[in-house]
């Protein structure tokens, strides 16, 4: 048998001085001391422990999913290194090179294929390892930190992908880039077309936009600039930022469940290294197996005077353009991002409950599960939205409609509260109906009883009966509605819908679980309930009554 | 593209078969339906080298430019009946050599310095190249009469194709006396 | 499964899939052409060889032969410096390599094999290794698959010319196409763009009527300009249920979808306010598919492809001047007689491009007043222009004169059906245009071939 052969070849190499200078540990015996030795003197290994609680190894309680993220994270750097070979970041070349890479570099496509996919599969798993961190209860102490660093570790997922977008030079990162930057030249103060921005001496030339741009349009700079964030800051950031998640990791212990008394550790060498193999391999088969029957998209070259039609970000980004339909590009380019960030960061800040550490608790955490689902969900559904049912011009077409169906053009759009009212509801196109002297305090005053009456209401509240009475009060106001303003039933049935989901996910279940927290965390809670439930109010406001804004100051441009 | 040794998620490959064998349940060598747990193992390994092998060679190919944007180092010289007898400096300024015409036919010569790779001029009234850097001096026939070069000047591959016109092919050289005189160095032509 | 089994079932997958990758990478399209026209063109020369006479010759050529059969394979590529192109066209039209096949020229019929048609005439004037291929032939010069170098893919905006369209690039070029042998499509399209009057509502680079779009630079409109809705309307040479195919969706079957087919099929537009608040127009482009007085089409299909060759000629891609065949355009001829004169400036201006030849039918201009019309919903498009020998004998010259340069906004023209949509075409002030001794012959000329008996409509 040769197989005796090459085991003894075998003892040979390793046992050899030059195999145990490179190795640290000593001759192999194969004992547990032996396998601690192997973690502990090896430079990538000893990220993990040398022993490892046996519930944390389950496939169902972490689903590999941050090791998956960090393998893909592993597949763009490799691959993208190839590719910074045959690419040069200079409009002339830009284009040109991709094209070389897809008909005439050796496994060229192949590589930017893998690259490209990768990156689509590395936002969706790192979204997926946050989902099933926060349903395990996995940011709770003493991991609120990592659980932040997380978060930044996704937000810098999402702009890699953005800077990348920019480099092939085609119309998709034209216009992505175009879009994505104009909404920082919408940031409150610091952007030209900001609320406050003029004020502030603004202008096209001097705001946080030309800063990012390195002009006053997308062009060589961006393409450069871009080229670095790309390749060499944002990596490096990322870098760091992954030593630092996998230290937490490691120093908190893998799985967040408290300790049962005798439980069982294993070691890590090999019940955790084979484990994380076998991931790694599916995933760069899936990679790989995808790259080749599928090929990343390239427009046409890019044309600073032609925007394709109809144009859409990449897709997870598409939520986002959605919710540029809706809102003001501050509010949906740079105040609700940031809402989200600051908001996911804070959950482990604001979620006191100590139940549900290390395990899918659905029963114990109703509220926080309830609410982070549905903002998942929100993300999606917009994605999905903008994705599929958005056609030429960005009208709505559903996913089963040809794009080549005419649309009837979209109706005249009114605000509720604004300078100059007319008083006239549904018949004064860009026009308001109510004055600011009603709106502003109504809109400040609805705002605060809805922050504090789920908390001063000390008792708790039958929510069947309360839905109950709001589902019929809002059926009177309907059918009102219909009779009085002639306003059709189904924007009445939008409405419905969408304050159906408002009440509920913002008010009765507040109301229920956490009326009795701090006033501190209470209320920083209900800021983030009450602005995801506004994005879903505005949304009703426009698809049912093509109301463009609620409230409109045009002298601040300010717009909700 | 992936390396033998990706970071936390991959043990070193020749490392491992043990280990894996001596997980805690402990593979048993007996053989099972024909083939042993060994055996079955070693196709693992295998397969894993030849992964990354290939994958190595794959990329040791991504190295090699399938295509260069450098200008041809062939060219259509013209007619060979439009050059006169001597030395035609005509294609210096664009492509760098001399195309040089004799009795018994036409070879090229590459100006380029063997010394350290400047630029020599043909002087006429002297009937030599000499080198402006470190003064070599070449003979007509590129053979080097003084200064300090180590080799004669350059040889092109020349041909004619059937419109009668010289073409050069800068990529292929030849230097050596007895073969730099004979074909494809050399075209005869009267 | 155990992780054993998984290991070696993963990584003997990963071994597959490389394989797999690789295996596509090396097996790339162009290969099997080069391959092939090696093999014909070795099998070409071994003939020569087998009936060769001199046993020298008949060695070198085997020889040669042998050479060629074992010639490396190579993306092949011509870089044009001034124009800024990489062409790898001849990496599959190999018969069209200077380096492999000096003289050009073979006996293969089929393309990518066969050598360049008249290549004395055009390698002579264009050297390709000078031009290159697609600064003529347009496509894109740097794929290496047949379907995206032809460039009729989503993502390139200039796909090959097929046939004598190619002409468009003779007119590129040479300002004097018209005398160019070779060119005479291009020639016979700019003949009859100005014969038919197109000049009175297309402007090109700014000479010209204002009614519709300039067309001087339509060659380079941006497919994204043109709705989907619009090019799935169109029909393959006006042929009924013969629907272009998406992938056919090009400027230069966007001309021949105003040309071929009546265009208020292809823009039809909302002429009933379904869409909109207000009521649209269709496109006021004319029907050239109408037939003319002999019962044929005005155009017929072969004058439209004309027309839309010389239209491809209308880009403003800077070319270097160098490539510039320059002329000046020739001087207005002389006339004697002032009717013969407003004849020329009736053409000149493309006055028959809303009037009809000779201004003897008016065009349809939808929902304008014309005759047949009752239903005031189907009906609209019975409306039609004046047509000029019907209606100018009611008017005196200073009246011509005065109406010709002031015009007839879209407003003033009475409707149909009121509650219709105004009217595409108008009649526009020429005064800035026409020049005064012009617009008086132009009048002179119009009462000449007014009939005296008819009063309008």
């Amino acid at each position: 048998m040769p197989t005796l052969d090459a085991e003894k070849l075998k003892k040979e190499i390793v046992d050899s001085q030059i195999w145990r200078s490179i190795f640290r540990g000593g001759i192999w015996k194969d004992t547990p001391r032996d396998r601690a030795a192997h973690i502990v003197g090896n430079v990538w290994l000893h990220l993990h422990p040398v022993r490892v609680r046996k519930r944390a190894l389950d496939w169902t309680y972490s689903w590999g999913l941050g090791g998956i993220s960090f393998v893909l994270f592993l597949i763009l750097t490799i691959t993208g290194v190839l590719l910074m070979f045959y690419y040069r970041p200079t409009i002339g070349y830009a284009y040109r090179d991709i094209k070389d890479l897809a008909f005439a570099v050796t496994l060229g496509k192949l590589m930017r294929n893998m690259h490209r996919w990768s990156a689509q599969a590395m936002v969706v798993a790192v979204i997926a390892h946050m989902a099933r961190v926060f349903y395990t209860g996995g940011y709770k102490k003493p991991r609120e930190f990592n659980w932040g660093v997380g978060v930044l570790l996704l937000t810098l997922t999402l702009f890699l992908s953005f800077t990348g977008y920019l480099l092939p030079w085609d119309q998709l990162a034209m216009w992505a880039v175009t879009v994505g930057t104009n909404m920082a030249g919408a940031t409150p103060f610091l952007g030209n077309e900001g609320p406050f921005g003029a004020a502030m001496g603004m202008h096209i030339n001097n705001d946080v936009r030309f800063v990012l741009l390195g002009g006053t349009m997308v062009g060589e700079n961006t393409l450069l600039r871009f080229y670095v964030l790309h390749c060499v800051a944002v990596p490096l950031i990322v870098g760091i930022l992954l030593i630092l998640h996998f230290w937490r990791v490691r120093k908190d212990s893998f799985s967040a469940a408290p300790y049962q008394a005798g439980e069982e550790k294993v070691e890590v060498w090999p019940n955790l290294i084979k484990r994380e193999y076998v991931a790694m391999a599916a995933c760069l088969l899936f990679i790989m197996v995808w790259s080749i029957l599928m090929n990343a998209p390239l427009e046409a070259i890019a044309n600073p005077n032609v925007t394709p039609n109809p144009s859409k970000a990449p897709w997870y980004f598409v939520g986002l353009q959605e919710l540029l339909v809706y809102f003001d590009p501050w509010i949906a380019g740079v105040l609700l991002p940031g809402l989200i960030i600051v908001g996911l960061m804070a959950i482990p800040y604001v979620d006191n409950n100590p139940k549900g550490i290390g395990t899918y608790a659905w029963k114990d955490r109703k509220f926080a599960n309830a609410i982070f689902t549905l903002g998942l969900a929100m993300w999606f559904i917009l994605i999905f939205i903008g994705y599929a049912c958005r056609g030429p011009n960005f009208f709505w077409y559903w996913p089963w409609e040809s794009w080549l169906t005419p649309k009837a053009a979209p109706p005249l759009t009114w605000n509720l509260f604004g300078p100059d009212p007319k008083w006239k509801l549904f018949q004064t196109p860009n026009l308001s109906a109510f004055p600011l002297w009603i709106g502003i305090p109504v809109m400040l005053g609805g705002f605060l009883s809805w922050l504090v009456l789920p908390k001063l209401l000390q008792k708790e509240l039958n929510g069947k009966k309360l839905q109950a009475a709001f589902i019929g009060v809002m059926l009177l106001f309907i059918t009102g509605l219909k009779l009085g303003l002639h306003v059709p039933f189904g924007s009445g049935l939008w409405l419905l819908f969408f304050g159906y989901l408002a009440f509920y996910f913002g008010f009765i279940l507040p109301q229920r679980y956490i009326r009795s927290m701090d006033w501190a965390r209470y209320l920083v809670t209900m800021v983030f309930v009450i602005a995801t439930m506004g994005v879903l109010l505005k949304m009703s406001a426009r698809l049912a009554f093509n109301i463009k804004y609620v409230l409109t100051i045009p002298t601040v441009s300010l717009n909700i | 593209m992936t390396e033998p040794n990706t970071p936390s998620s991959q043990p070193n490959p020749s490392q491992t078969p043990q280990s894996v064998q001596n997980s805690p349940k402990p593979a048993a060598a007996a053989p099972k339906s024909g083939v042993s747990r060994g055996e079955f193992l070693w196709i693992g390994w295998a397969a894993m080298v030849a992964f990354v092998g290939g994958f190595a060679a794959a990329t040791a190919r991504f190295f090699f430019p399938n295509v260069i944007y450098e200008p041809s180092q062939k060219f259509n010289a013209g007619p060979l009946k439009q050059y006169d007898f001597g030395v035609n400096t005509q294609w210096l300024n664009e492509e760098r050599v001399w195309v040089i015409r004799n009795t018994k036919g036409f070879y090229v010569l590459w100006a380029r310095c063997t010394h350290l790779g400047c630029t020599p001029n043909w002087f006429g009234d002297q009937h030599r190249f000499k080198c402006p850097c470190h003064g070599s001096n070449y003979t007509i026939e590129g053979d080097v009469i003084a200064g300090p070069a180590p080799r004669p000047l350059w040889r092109c591959k020349i041909d004619v194709n059937s419109k009668g016109e010289l073409i050069v092919d800068k990529a292929v050289l030849q230097d050596l006396p007895g073969l730099r005189e004979k074909v494809p160095f050399f075209v005869e032509y009267t | 499964m155990s992780y054993k089994t998984w290991f070696v079932a993963l990584n003997v997958a990963l071994v597959g899939a490389f394989a797999w990758a690789y295996a596509r990478d090396y097996n790339a399209q162009w290969k099997t052409y080069q391959r092939n026209y090696y093999n014909m063109a070795a099998d070409a020369l071994q003939k020569q060889s087998d009936a060769a006479s001199n046993p020298d010759d008949k060695a070198k050529l085997h020889k040669e032969a042998v050479a060629m059969r074992e010639t490396p394979l190579e993306i092949k590529q011509i870089i044009t410096k001034d124009l800024g192109r990489v062409d790898r066209c001849t990496t599959c039209h190999v018969g069209m390599d200077e380096y492999v096949n000096p003289t050009m020229t073979n006996d293969f019929t089929q393309n990518p094999y066969k050598s360049h048609p008249d290549v004395a005439a055009m390698n002579g004037n264009h050297n390709f290794q000078k031009y290159g291929c697609t600064v003529c032939h347009l496509g894109q010069g740097l794929a290496t698959t047949v379907k995206d170098a032809h460039g009729f893919v989503h993502n390139w905006e200039q796909p090959l010319l097929q046939g004598k369209m190619v002409e468009a690039s003779c007119a590129r070029c040479h300002q004097d196409f018209e005398h160019l042998k070779g060119a005479e499509v291009a020639a016979e399209g700019k003949k009859l763009f100005y014969e038919h009057g197109c000049q009175g509502c297309h402007s090109i680079k700014g000479v010209g009527g204002v009614v519709s779009v300039d067309l001087g630079d339509i060659a380079d409109k941006p497919l994204e300009r043109i709705a989907g809705y619009n090019f799935s309307r169109i029909l393959v040479d006006g042929q009924p249920g013969h629907y272009l195919p998406e992938s056919q969706w090009t400027v230069v079957n966007w001309i021949l979808g105003h040309l071929t087919n009546d265009p208020m099929n292809v823009i039809p537009n909302d002429p009933l306010a379904k869409f909109n608040k207000e009521p649209v127009a269709p496109t006021g482009m004319p029907n050239f598919t109408e037939p003319d007085a002999t019962g044929k089409r005005e155009l017929s299909v072969d004058d439209a492809h004309a027309i839309a060759t010389w239209l491809m000629s209308q880009t403003d891609e800077p070319i270097p001047y160098q490539y510039i065949v320059f002329q000046k355009p020739a001087p207005e001829p002389h006339f004697t007689s002032a009717v013969a004169h407003g004849k020329f400036v009736f053409e000149k201006y493309g006055c028959a491009g809303c009037h009809g030849l000779h201004g003897t039918k008016g065009r349809r201009n939808f929902n304008a007043l014309g005759p047949g019309q009752v239903n005031p919903e189907t009906d609209m498009d019975k409306g039609r222009e004046p047509t000029l020998v019907d209606v100018v004998g009611t008017f005196t010259h200073d009246e011509l004169v005065a109406k010709i340069s002031n015009g007839v906004p879209a407003s003033a023209i009475s409707r149909f059906n009121p509650n219709g949509p105004v009217t595409p075409l108008y009649m526009p002030a020429w005064k800035d245009k026409i020049k005064p001794n012009e617009l008086n012959d132009l009048a002179t000329y119009l009462l000449s071939i007014a009939k005296q008996q008819n009063v309008g409509f």
